[in-house]
């Protein structure tokens, strides 16, 4: 994933309308750049449902041994309802190299052109993040909507309108989100030479929090040392569950009413606090940084 | 399988229409033709050698002069084995070399200007050593050999340095002292020069001669440098387009391409204007110097002519420089190429 | 970095990965006493089929995924070149010329986690179980090794940038968990292919089902074609990359 726009273009001309075009052709290139690998293109996108089989197998296995209907209020075919969910919700929320290309720009000195000019590198990257994931939805819309087309006997009945509209918002929020969560974790470079295991511990902690590998209502019957606080409630209080597990069981009705709101406001203080952060530690960061000069 | 008869007679090479081909897929441009690209895509064919014939024999030095594209190294690239080719035959040292029997690739050595065949993190000798196991080459031989090349290029000092600290022309040597360590009895080289500087060329021209004269080892060695060709070899095969323009002597490319030559005055005084010009040769005045070209067969007649009407301090009679001669080549053949490339393209969907 | 400090680090990542997982199968075990009904997979028979699978796969990792992922980079440098002028085997060369000594880590792990399994089971497997086991998993490494060379083989062949790791987990995705969960009616022609066609359910069901669950008259059958898909495998394997050998394109000049 390359930036293959010079940011100084979107700033070369002063006023809103030339940065649109600018962004505009970053959008048509990254599409060109998408559809030269021609294979790549349906193939690609239906490899990512693979995982998934495996664990649809798995959990299908699980029901037939065990002598219950559902498991933490999921039945079998709620499971493989929410794993379909949270791909759409990682479409969302995933940043593939992000972290790791700020921090490599940090690293190999390519930042220092950010900190000349009057351009803001986290506008600019979220501005290109944009244009990368509405060219992912593109390209990607097709095999997606075939897929849920076709496993649609799994779904519940689609939930009512309100509900529908949290659920946009919060995948909304879940892309803002994974954005400034992992532009900070990038930023760790100003700091550590050898960020890519910060990075990986990173992931790996996503991956298991987020609901990504499970339902975090599973973790519900797991005590932590507080009486009346499960595993599953501290887990909850994270941001990560929002970046796969959170819009999920909203659609399918796992999380309504009163919860649903806190989970939102939850979501929306989260972003604020990881917008901060960001703001905050590239502050810090540009001020090392041309402290050391050359 | 090899014929053991080849291996006493005195062809080392012998390739009879080689020709390769490659398909080639254009990269769409803007948007459309992108998405049109997924459907359909333009292709076209390349063909990088156009039937070659060539025969060699054992201890020549033959240069192969070309262009960029040309096809001098996918010819040498089909002779060591690394490519198969569309048509043709080849041998080389009796054997088919796309078989890559290890029979034969133990018979010969391939060096590649620009490309490492050595160990990029570990000192020379490390990857001399390792040639050795692979090759299996004799110990003491093996140590012989290496010292004695060690000593022609004057290399010790550096054989224990990581290769990736050594500059290009350091490299190319220990490159060319690995290559001849099995004793090959055919060496192909790649544009071996490209990218040295002066004076490394010179210490591998000599180095090269020497060694080919030594162990009368067949070379065959592809370059785009007039100068290698020159300080190298008499034979010389001239190649674009993928075909080969001329195989013969350097002396005779000249001859044969060529009718006439160049003219070189130095008046005691710059001549006044059209005063040259008269004689109806096509020239170049700079000054008190004038360079004519004259059609060889009216030299004789001309040249008192011209003495007798100017203050004449200096004259020469020259060749049309070689280099002259093979970029014309080069470029009515790539003219007449691009003509009939540009048909095929049409043609193909 | 130093070697050593990287060295650590990516055993530790490899093992924070692990542990992960494994704690998800702690996890589902809280909720059903065996995978897949009338199966046998119960917990510890399970996890011994995950040890199993751990080492396998730590031997495929250390030993040839490092130089196989290279050789993307060697076709499109030219590097490739270089080892076929040389009187030596390439596909030799090629599959065993780097080494990654940091996944043996896991296997390590795998090796821990079959003892502590095996000895929880309620009856000792036969001696005849542990002969089998080491000689099955080397048939496990074979198919996988065959598996790889011909993925090697395409990548040559199609002279693409893709790395082979990515192929790699999606091919290889199948066989994390017992064949048993592959029923029903979509379940049953996939297991057939995985275990026919494509042989990497025979990888680590076979050697683990020998050791965790009682021999029968099919169990045998399952460990003699484990054999043939080995040799085949390899076999095949070998052929395919020398065709792709014979077809190379070779950078340009």
């Amino acid at each position: 994933m390359s930036e293959a726009v010079n940011p100084e273009v979107l700033q070369s001309s002063c006023g809103w309308f030339p940065a649109v075009r600018s962004w505009w052709r970053m959008l048509t290139i990254c599409l060109e750049e998408r559809l030269a690998y021609r294979s790549d293109f349906a193939l690609g996108t239906l490899m990512r449902f693979l995982p998934i089989v495996t664990q649809v197998f798995l959990w299908t296995a699980v029901f037939a041994a065990s002598s219950r209907a559902d498991i933490a209020g999921y039945s079998r075919d709620n499971i493989v309802a929410y794993y379909l969910l949270t791909m759409v919700t990682r479409a969302f929320s995933s940043m593939p190299s992000l972290a790791g290309g700020i921090s490599r720009c940090i690293r190999d000195g390519s930042v220092k052109k950010y900190l000349i000019q009057p351009v803001d590198y986290i506008g600019f990257l979220l501005a290109s993040r944009v244009a990368h994931k509405l060219v992912y939805y593109i390209v990607a819309i097709i095999p997606f909507a075939a897929v849920l087309f076709f496993c649609r006997a799994y779904f519940p009945p689609a939930p009512d309108g309100l509900t529908i509209a949290a659920y946009v918002l919060s995948l909304l929020l879940s892309f803002l989100l994974g954005f400034f969560l992992e532009a900070t974790l990038g930023m760790i470079a100003f700091w550590f030479l050898e960020v890519s295991s910060i990075i990986f511990a990173y992931m790996l902690f996503q991956y298991l929090l987020s609901g990504h590998m499970f339902p975090i209502d599973m973790l519900a019957d797991i005590p932590t040392g507080i009486s009346g606080v499960s595993l599953a409630d501290v887990v909850r209080l994270l941001p990560f569950e929002y970046t796969a597990y959170f819009p999920a069981a909203v659609w399918l009705g796992k999380i309504t009413g009163w919860e649903l709101v806190r989970g939102l406001l939850l979501e929306i203080v989260w972003l604020v606090i990881a917008i901060g952060t960001c703001r905050f530690v590239w502050w810090r960061g540009t001020k090392r940084y041309s402290g050391f000069g050359g | 399988m090899y014929d053991n008869s080849e291996t006493k007679s005195a062809r080392v090479i012998e390739v009879n229409g080689l020709a390769k081909e490659y398909r080639v897929y254009d990269k769409p441009e803007g948007l459309w033709a992108s998405v049109r690209g997924l459907f359909q895509r333009k292709n076209r064919i390349i063909h990088a050698l156009r039937g070659v014939d060539l025969s060699v024999g054992r201890g020549e030095f033959l240069a192969m002069l070309g262009p960029n594209g040309a096809g001098k190294t996918t010819f040498l690239k089909l002779l060591s084995g690394i490519i198969t080719p569309t048509q043709g035959t080849a041998r080389v040292l009796g054997h088919v070399p796309w078989d890559r029997a290890d029979e034969f690739r133990r018979r010969f050595a391939l060096v590649m200007g620009q490309k490492n065949q050595l160990w990029w993190d570990l000192p020379a000798a490390e990857s001399f050593r390792l040639h050795q196991e692979i090759y299996r080459i004799d110990p003491v031989r093996f140590a012989r050999i290496r010292d004695e090349l060690v000593d022609m290029l004057g290399v010790a000092r550096l054989l224990g340095q990581p290769v990736r600290e050594l500059s290009l022309g350091e490299r190319m040597k220990l490159e060319l002292i690995a290559a001849l360590l099995h004793e090959p009895e055919v060496l192909f080289l790649d544009e071996p020069t490209i990218g040295l500087d002066v004076v490394a060329q010179h210490t591998i021209h000599e180095f090269l001669r020497h060694i080919q004269k030594q162990r009368s080892v067949t070379v065959v060695l592809t370059t785009h440098y007039m100068k290698d060709v020159a300080a190298l070899c008499e034979r010389v095969v001239v190649v674009t387009g993928g075909t080969i323009l001329y195989d013969g002597s350097l002396e005779q490319i000249v001859d044969q391409f060529t009718s006439h030559k160049v003219v070189t005055l130095d008046l005691e005084s710059p001549p006044a204007a059209g005063q040259i010009e008269r004689f109806g040769f096509s020239c170049e005045v700079n000054g008190p110097r004038v360079s004519l070209r004259i059609d060889r067969s009216r030299i004789a007649d001309a040249l008192p002519k011209l003495l007798a009407s100017q203050q004449v301090r200096d004259v020469s009679v020259e060749d049309v420089p070689l280099e002259e001669i093979v970029a014309n080549l080069f470029r009515g053949v790539a003219n007449r190429q691009a003509d009939v490339e540009a048909k095929q393209e049409v043609e193909a969907v | 970095m130093t070697f050593r400090a990287n060295f650590l680090l990516e055993c530790l990542t490899s093992l924070g990965w692990m542990s992960m997982n494994l704690a998800f199968y702690l996890l589902i075990f809280n909720f059903t006493p065996e995978i897949g009904r009338g199966s046998g997979w119960s917990r510890e028979p399970f996890f011994a089929f995950v040890a199993t699978g751990l080492v396998i796969n730590a031997i495929v990792q250390t030993l040839f995924m490092p130089s196989a992922s290279e050789l993307t980079e060697m076709v499109r440098t030219g590097g490739l070149d270089s080892v076929l002028v040389r009187p030596l085997d390439a596909q030799f060369l090629l599959s065993m010329h780097r080494f990654d000594f940091s996944s043996m880590a896991n296997g390590l792990v795998g090796v821990g986690l079959l003892v502590w399994a095996v000895l929880r089971f309620p009856v000792a497997p036969p001696l005849i179980a542990f002969l089998l086991y080491p000689l099955l998993i080397a048939c496990g490494v074979a198919i996988l090794y065959g598996l790889i060379i011909m993925l090697a083989a395409a990548t040559i062949l199609m002279g693409r940038n893709q790395s082979l790791y990515d192929f790699w987990f999606y091919i290889t995705n199948f066989s994390r968990y017992p064949a048993e969960i592959y029923s029903g009616p979509w379940g049953d022609p996939l297991r057939t292919f995985c275990t026919f066609v494509i042989p990497i359910l025979l990888v680590v069901n076979v050697p683990a089902g020998t050791l965790a669950r009682p021999l029968s008259g099919e169990s045998w059958g399952m460990v003699v074609m484990t054999f043939a898909a080995a040799c085949l495998s390899v076999g095949l394997s070998r052929l395919f990359f020398q065709a792709a050998l014979a077809r190379y394109r070779s950078a340009s000049s």
